[in-house]
């Protein structure tokens, strides 16, 4: 029924499809798994409009269309569940499902039809507020069944639900399945992106795998088993092992510098503790949007952690901002350069002696001279490639802005180093470059707490690795346990539980 | 019973809550101040202590502010879709230049004079819409330089105040519905109590309510909030922009010769403070910046200004009436109701914290579900 073929798509220099292809069949429920980055979203996004491909043809009931814009989704009968949500907080629940799409007579809206509607479809998703409520005040899991509810509600041909069911508790998943079933009954077409293995073999008919920005593979989810889902998402077979314990004997003569006891920040942490040692450089894994970047940002005091204590050097926090955490010898790099750590059209001395300054006095008198000397340090020790050090920051690549800003930290010796994903869309030689900067100064003494997305890169760095899954520490990896595959399985949620849950 | 006090909470959840607070608050002191002071020199009775409600005062009342009413509604609309307009002052200005030397120069009838009067605010609102929405440009910043602009044509099209409006235009405006009758029957009485400019503002009202029962009246919401979001609901926020700027452009039109009618003249140069007045007028009444509110937001928030105005000046006439020699300048007047308007400006900030407070205890109380559904 819905054939796309050969997609691409770039931003920039990134690629984020590159000649994907999935296809589905009326009534059929279509899994599209992969890993982080992979593509599925952006697959999403380019059905939903959001996204226009660079090149590829999406083909309807065997019809070539095209679609450039929300609008020509909906025409073609497509509607689609966002992962971070498309309601409008400041409008009403009844508003928010008709947007777009309101029951009309004589061109008016038609209030008693619309009421009626709405009542009808809260009912059928057991979902308890009031039409007239604002969307702000609901909670996020009702946020997210709404959300369905508004995709529901135009009588779609082909229903996209991107991660839906990862703010949901479990009787509105139930719910949810149910209301999929009698859709698929009706003939609806629908494909259910998710990270939650079990929901794969209990809802979805077929399978289509993606993994870095490619269609690896499809079929029937019956011909599949968990390992080879797994495998085509990642390339590596899971291999569980049971011993999640802290191994941390070893460490006992370190100095302990973060001590994260049961950290709780809703909606994402809901349970997360981890220990890091002085000169030890641990990694953080898991699947995107695990909480792994509300942990790190709780530890500089940028997020307030709603329960559960972090203990630096041997005292509990109280950073009211970042500046708090960086005064006590804190240093964050993120991923996202642009938007968290980069002043792009400021000069890259100052870029570099950006966090220096948030050290000193506010009085204190600075000259350029100090400012140039330093950066010129930097610049030459970290061997980053610039035209003059009065040039703007933006004028750098990808990968040398980055090792600016890791120079910038480092410049200013922390104790500890947070890092954020911080070679997203960097190339592989800056990215070995930056490795080793890392572990030079863990040699030195400085502890390092590393959070990414890539697996491999992360097998690469990190001495022990805390693998996040659903808010929770699903594995804690050192030594010998320290494998891909372990890595993998716990990536995916794969433990017992599940296993046993798959066999029934 | 149970159903006054529902509504009533649903009422207080609507953004045009506070508004309307502010907006009683200071009609009682109107009401208060006026009687006080008219008892003060006729002695007391009925009639003098409501003197608010005298057919003169209430007339007086609507017919010289009908123009900032109707620029404040746009105003807001505007703010809804997440937009702005702070030449919108001007732009009364500019339909009443073209008002009065249309028919001037060309000698045509004078409603001629009024369509060309529409079409100029129809225009000049296409063109900040496609700065504003279609060229993205930001809103205050393309606004403020089109007061220039506008002021420039309006001084080109009239270089002097001058013009004069056929009485029997302005005539029926300022005056009451019983004073249009020639020789009204006395049973019609009441009707001395509603101004012709309040049945302007009804007019208008209505034509918005045509509007905002249809589709668009929602998409405006979705728009000013969250553009990628409505446009993934199929909206094209452009366009719902550019809609909403014709329609505030029509508001204009209507001002513009609320405006003429009301001074019977014309003038390039006035009105120009409306533009930011309006703004905050709007905001006093509830509104947000982009998806909050409604267009009672800005009848109310009008009113507040404009009956804060009036109640300060007979505040002042009240003390020269009870302490002998009392006299000040009319900046002492600007003064004082610019402090009360900068008080209604900090009262939407306690309101705000109500709403809060109101979400607040909706978040636990679903939050209290969602436990007791977790196994």
């Amino acid at each position: 029924m819905l054939d796309m073929r050969g997609i691409h798509k770039r931003f920039g220099a990134v690629v984020a499809l590159n000649d994907a292809s999935l296809s589905v069949n009326k009534g059929e429920i279509l899994a599209l798994a992969g890993s982080n980055g992979s593509g599925k979203s952006t697959m999403i996004k380019v059905l939903a409009g959001l996204v226009a491909p660079n090149s590829g043809k999406i083909y309807f009931d065997g019809k070539e269309v095209a679609i450039h814009s929300g609008t020509d989704s909906v025409k073609e009968g497509i509607a689609t569940a966002f992962q971070d949500l498309s309601l409008i907080p400041t409008m009403s629940v009844q508003d928010n499902i008709l947007l777009g799409c309101e029951p009309k007579k004589n061109g008016f809206v038609d209030e008693k039809k619309a009421r009626a509607i709405v009542l009808d479809l809260l009912e059928k998703f057991h979902i308890d507020c009031d039409p007239d409520d604002y969307v702000q005040t609901l909670m996020p899991s009702t946020q997210s069944m709404l959300e369905v509810a508004k995709a529901v509600y135009r009588k779609p041909k082909i229903l996209l639900l991107d991660e839906v069911t990862a703010s949901l508790h479990y009787d509105e998943i139930e719910t949810l399945f149910g209301i999929m079933r009698e859709l698929k009954a009706e003939g609806v077409s629908m494909i259910y992106v998710t990270h939650r293995m079990n929901e794969i073999f209990q809802i979805c008919d077929t399978i289509t795998i993606m993994r870095s920005s490619n269609t690896v593979i499809s079929g029937k989810v019956s011909d599949f088993s968990l390992d080879d889902i797994v495998y085509y998402m990642t390339g590596a077979r899971p291999q569980h092992s049971d011993t999640v314990a802290e191994k941390v004997e070893d460490f006992a003569d370190r100095e302990l510098v973060v001590d994260v006891k049961d950290l709780a920040i809703s909606p994402k942490v809901k349970d997360i503790s981890m220990k890091a040692y002085k000169g030890e450089i641990v990694g953080i894994g898991g699947l995107e949007g695990q909480g792994q970047s509300e942990v790190i940002r709780a530890i500089l005091g940028a997020v307030k952690p709603e329960g559960g204590s972090i203990e630096y050097l041997g005292k509990k926090t109280k950073f009211k901002a970042p500046a708090d955490g960086v005064k006590a010898g804190i240093g964050f790099i993120s991923g996202e350069r642009n938007v968290e750590a980069m002043f792009p059209i400021r000069p890259i001395s100052e870029n570099i002696f950006a966090g220096n300054s948030a050290k000193k006095s506010m009085f204190k008198f600075l000259t350029s001279k100090e400012v140039r000397k330093f950066s010129q340090d930097a610049v030459d020790k970290y061997n980053i490639k610039i035209g003059k050090l009065k040039d703007p920051a933006s004028s750098l690549s990808g990968g040398n802005q980055q090792k600016l800003v890791v120079a910038r930290w480092i410049a200013m010796k922390p104790n500890l180093l947070l890092l954020d994903d911080p070679t997203k869309g960097v190339d592989i030689h800056s990215r070995q470059e930056i490795h080793d900067i890392i572990r030079d100064c863990a040699a030195n003494g400085m502890t390092v707490i590393i959070s990414a997305s890539d697996t491999e890169e992360l097998m690469n760095i990190s001495e022990r690795i805390y693998v996040f899954y659903e808010g929770k520490v699903a594995a804690m990896l050192a030594g010998a346990e320290k494998t891909e595959e372990h890595l993998v399985s716990a990536m995916m949620g794969i433990n017992d539980n599940l296993k046993e849950e798959l066999a029934e | 019973m149970k159903s006054i006090g529902a509504s009533f909470r649903r009422f207080r959840r609507k953004p045009a809550f506070t508004g309307f607070i502010l907006f009683l608050v200071v009609l009682l002191l109107n009401i208060i101040v006026q009687g006080w002071s008219q008892c003060l020199s006729k002695g007391f009775s009925v009639g003098n202590a409501l003197a608010f409600f005298q057919p003169t005062s209430l007339n007086s009342i609507f017919m010289s502010n009908m123009p900032f009413i109707l620029v404040t509604i746009g105003q807001a609309l505007l703010l809804l879709v997440g937009q702005m307009d702070v030449s919108i002052g001007v732009q009364i200005a500019l339909v009443n230049v073209v008002c009065i030397m249309v028919p001037q120069q060309t000698g045509c009838p004078t409603w001629v004079g009024w369509l060309v009067g529409f079409a100029a605010a129809f225009a000049i609102s296409a063109l900040a819409g496609v700065c504003c929405s279609v060229l993205r440009l930001p809103s205050l910043l393309a606004t403020y330089a089109m007061t220039f602009l506008i002021q420039g044509i309006n001084v080109l099209i009239m270089a002097v105040p001058q013009g004069v409006v056929p009485r029997a235009y302005w005539k029926p405006y300022q005056s009451t519905v019983y004073g249009l009758f020639e020789n009204p029957p006395s049973f019609l009485k009441f009707l001395d109590y509603i101004p012709v400019a309040a049945l302007v503002l009804i007019a208008v009202l209505l034509i918005w309510h045509f509007f905002s029962r249809r589709p668009f009246g929602k998409h405006i919401y979705a728009v000013g909030t969250n553009q990628r979001n409505a446009f993934a609901a199929g909206i094209n926020p452009v366009s719902t922009q550019m809609k909403a700027f014709l329609i505030k452009g029509f508001f204009v039109g209507v001002a513009g010769i609320c405006l003429t009618l009301m001074s019977a003249s014309g003038n390039p140069l006035q009105c120009e403070e409306y533009g930011i007045k309006s703004l905050s007028a709007a905001i006093i009444g509830g509104m947000g910046w982009g998806g909050w509110g409604s267009i009672s937001c800005g009848v109310f928030g009008g009113g507040f200004l404009v009956l804060i105005q009036n109640a300060v000046y007979y505040f002042f006439t009240l003390l020269s009436k009870l302490f002998n020699g009392f006299a000040v300048t009319s900046y002492w007047h600007n003064f004082v109701s610019d402090i009360i308007i900068f008080g209604g400006l900090l009262m939407t900030l306690v309101t705000a914290r109500e709403q809060r407070k109101t979400l607040q205890q909706g978040l636990k109380s679903q939050f209290k579900r969602g436990e007791k559904n977790v196994k």
